[in-house]
């Protein structure tokens, strides 16, 4: 029973769907007009989604994958109340001899804690220490901020390794007094590879240290004046033996990164941020971003919607005689709105068609720019996936229809007895 | 032997038709008729008479103001217009005084529109059942040509074959001869009688031509808005 009348279903669209046809045949300005509304607001539309979702992509990884997604550092939120605070609370006391408490900075059991985080699916976790270290050569002084890591497992933890202009972060661990400075700190010092330089920790500590590796310029996340050494070095140079104050920890899935952020500083109390607590402003400014581009976007769709509209109107308008005709056979008002709505339908799909193809013509210009970038070549990101092409051919499906409905409407008004008696 | 006489296919009942008004305007009121198969009626009278109206009321185009119109002793008043929509493309084809084919379609496909609205024959039947009605009209070898290229005549015997389409039980004429001339209008007069005594449907033509008048089963004479005469041969 069911397939003669899927059958009798499909004969009857496909009827219809021809006289669609026969109609925007014999019309062919104005179909040619609407069409190409459609293919430029759809190209434009895949061209500026395409740039906008792959910048956005691009600056993302970027903002999440230069450092840690989750970085446990040796601070809390609120620090614990000194002593007599905690003692007397708000009592009027006086004191003598009173000496406030000075917190022995660094990651308490900070074993246990990597260890619990590596315990965690898809987690790792890179201890490293951090203090400042003054370099030293022939008369001149710069400040450093120096980073002690493991260079095995800080790789699988942050990218800094591709920074790396010259050298390899292995070469930490090949080298006694091995550290790895940004180019520009570099030339202030007139440093070169190989060279050594004295460092001198606030602890007093001094040692001659060796130039293996050079970063390269304008990383956001490496401020100019940042090094990395090895931990077990960078713990003897800053005087603070065995002590870390920094776990760096990078989840399989970012975006997870605040539930476990917030977890593991319920748990051990320390400051634990996540990417996108860093980032919040960065994160903020991409969702106007996304506002601005869907209603410019938008914008294109509804303009090309409205070629759409007027090709059928002005086809409803014309074809009254027709609609009489058809209803005197025996065609219902339901069959002839629907003719003028596949007539929408027929131009927005010729219409998505041609302006997939003019989309991806769009993106492979844009994607071949070129630009040249702190001595680097880089590319527009784009973001070519398939969902792009379904979204604007779903968009431009959608309004199509709509605006062929508006006016197909119209035909319920067409009173056939009138038309049929007043014969033309 | 006895013939019985076969029932009628449409009756109706005090039929009327206003316009909305004021006051309103008449354009039927009070039609009693029945309407036979294998005859052929005429319905006549001065222009504004309102012969037309009452056709398109037969022909479930127009919905009447007032009475009934029994459909094989089915009251189809109260339909709705999708289901009076059914009821022409399955059983009624229409014939214009103007020849109302589609202009974009040639003419085997104006025959086969309420062919494949119907849906009961895949296309190749429909093709073939639109060129066996086109040949009935004498129109083999037009049958792939547009409208605008056709004679007054063939486009009107184009627009009786795709009446016929469906095989309909009731065929409606509005002044079918009405623009040709008399050859050819003899030629369709001739075809509606052949529709109606040798293939048995019931045949209902509005016109104004006298001469068509005497060659019908039933006359049927109306006068602002009522029958004022119904003359059987």
């Amino acid at each position: 029973m069911a397939a003669p009348a899927l059958g009798r279903a499909l004969g009857r669209l496909g009827l219809l769907v021809h006289i669609a046809a026969k109609h925007l045949l014999m019309r062919r300005r104005q179909t040619l007009v609407a069409v190409s509304g459609v293919a430029v607001g759809v190209g434009f539309f895949l061209a500026v989604s395409a740039l906008m979702v792959g910048s956005q992509a691009d600056f993302v990884k970027t903002l999440i994958d230069t450092a840690p997604h989750i970085i446990i550092s040796d601070e809390r939120r609120s620090p614990p109340p000194q002593p007599g605070v905690a003692a007397y609370g708000s009592g009027a006391v006086q004191l003598h001899g009173y000496k406030v408490r000075s917190e022995v900075r660094g990651i308490k059991d900070w074993q246990a804690i990597l260890r619990e985080v590596n315990e965690i699916p898809g987690a790792i976790g890179s201890p490293s220490l951090s203090g400042a270290v003054t370099l030293r050569v022939g008369g001149r002084e710069e400040g450093l901020a120096v980073v002690g890591i493991d260079p095995s497992i800080e790789a699988k933890v942050s990218t800094i390794a591709d920074k790396l202009r010259t050298g390899r972060l292995i070469d930490l661990e090949r080298v006694q007094g091995g550290v790895i400075i940004g180019e520009d700190q570099a030339q202030r010092l007139a440093l070169g590879m190989g060279d050594i330089v004295a460092a001198t920790s606030a602890r007093g500590g001094t040692r001659n240290l060796k130039i293996v590796g050079l970063f390269k310029r304008g990383q956001m996340q490496l401020g100019s004046g940042t090094g990395y050494m090895l931990l077990r070095e960078a713990q003897s140079l800053l005087g603070r033996p065995f002590i870390i104050n920094r776990i760096g920890v990078k989840l399989t899935d970012p975006y997870a990164a605040q539930d476990v952020a917030a977890q593991l500083e319920r748990r051990h109390a320390y400051k634990a941020e996540s990417w996108q607590e860093r980032s919040a402003d960065f994160l903020g400014l991409l969702l106007t971003r996304n506002v601005i581009m869907y209603s410019v976007v938008s914008a294109i769709l509804l303009v090309a919607s409205f070629g759409i509209y007027t090709a059928v109107s002005n086809s409803v308008a014309d074809k009254r005689r027709d609609i009489a005709i058809l209803r005197s056979i025996g065609f219902s008002q339901g069959d002839l709105q629907l003719v003028f709505v596949l007539e929408g339908v027929v131009l927005a799909v010729i219409g998505v068609v041609l302006g997939w193809g003019l989309g991806y013509v769009l993106m492979e210009i844009l994607g071949s720019l070129k630009f040249p970038i702190s001595g680097d070549v880089q590319r527009i990101p784009l973001d070519r996936s398939s969902r792009q092409y379904l979204v604007a051919a779903g968009a431009s499906l959608s309004s199509g229809i709509v605006a062929a409905w508006l006016p197909a409407r119209k035909t319920a008004l067409v009173d056939p007895v009138d038309i049929l008696r007043g014969a033309v | 032997m006895i013939v019985a006489e076969p029932a009628p296919v449409l009756i109706t009942r005090q039929l009327g038709r206003s316009l909305p008004g004021d006051p309103p305007v008449t354009l039927v009121t009070g039609v009693d008729l029945a309407i036979e198969p294998g005859k052929f009626t005429a319905i006549v009278g001065p222009s504004g008479c309102g012969k037309s109206s009452l056709l398109y009321l037969l022909g479930l185009i127009d919905r009447p103001t007032a009475g009934q119109l029994m459909l094989d002793g089915q009251d189809v008043t109260p339909l709705s217009g999708d289901e009076r929509a059914r009821i022409r493309l399955e059983r009624f084809g229409f014939v214009f005084q103007f020849h109302f084919l589609l202009p974009e379609f040639n003419a085997l496909e104006n025959v086969m529109l309420p062919i494949r609205r119907l849906g009961r024959l895949t296309f190749e039947e429909a093709q073939d059942r639109a060129h066996e009605l086109l040949g009935q009209m004498g129109l083999a070898d037009k049958a792939m040509k547009s409208p605008d290229k056709l004679s007054g005549g063939e486009r009107q015997r184009v627009a009786i074959a795709r009446a016929l389409a469906n095989d309909p039980i009731l065929v409606l004429g509005d002044e079918p001869t009405g623009n040709l001339d008399s050859v050819n209008s003899a030629r369709v007069v001739d075809l509606f009688r052949q529709l109606a005594h040798q293939q048995g449907r019931a045949v209902v033509c509005v016109t104004h031509d006298l001469e068509i008048a005497e060659l019908a089963d039933i006359r049927v004479s109306m006068l602002d808005g009522r029958i004022s005469e119904v003359r059987r041969k």
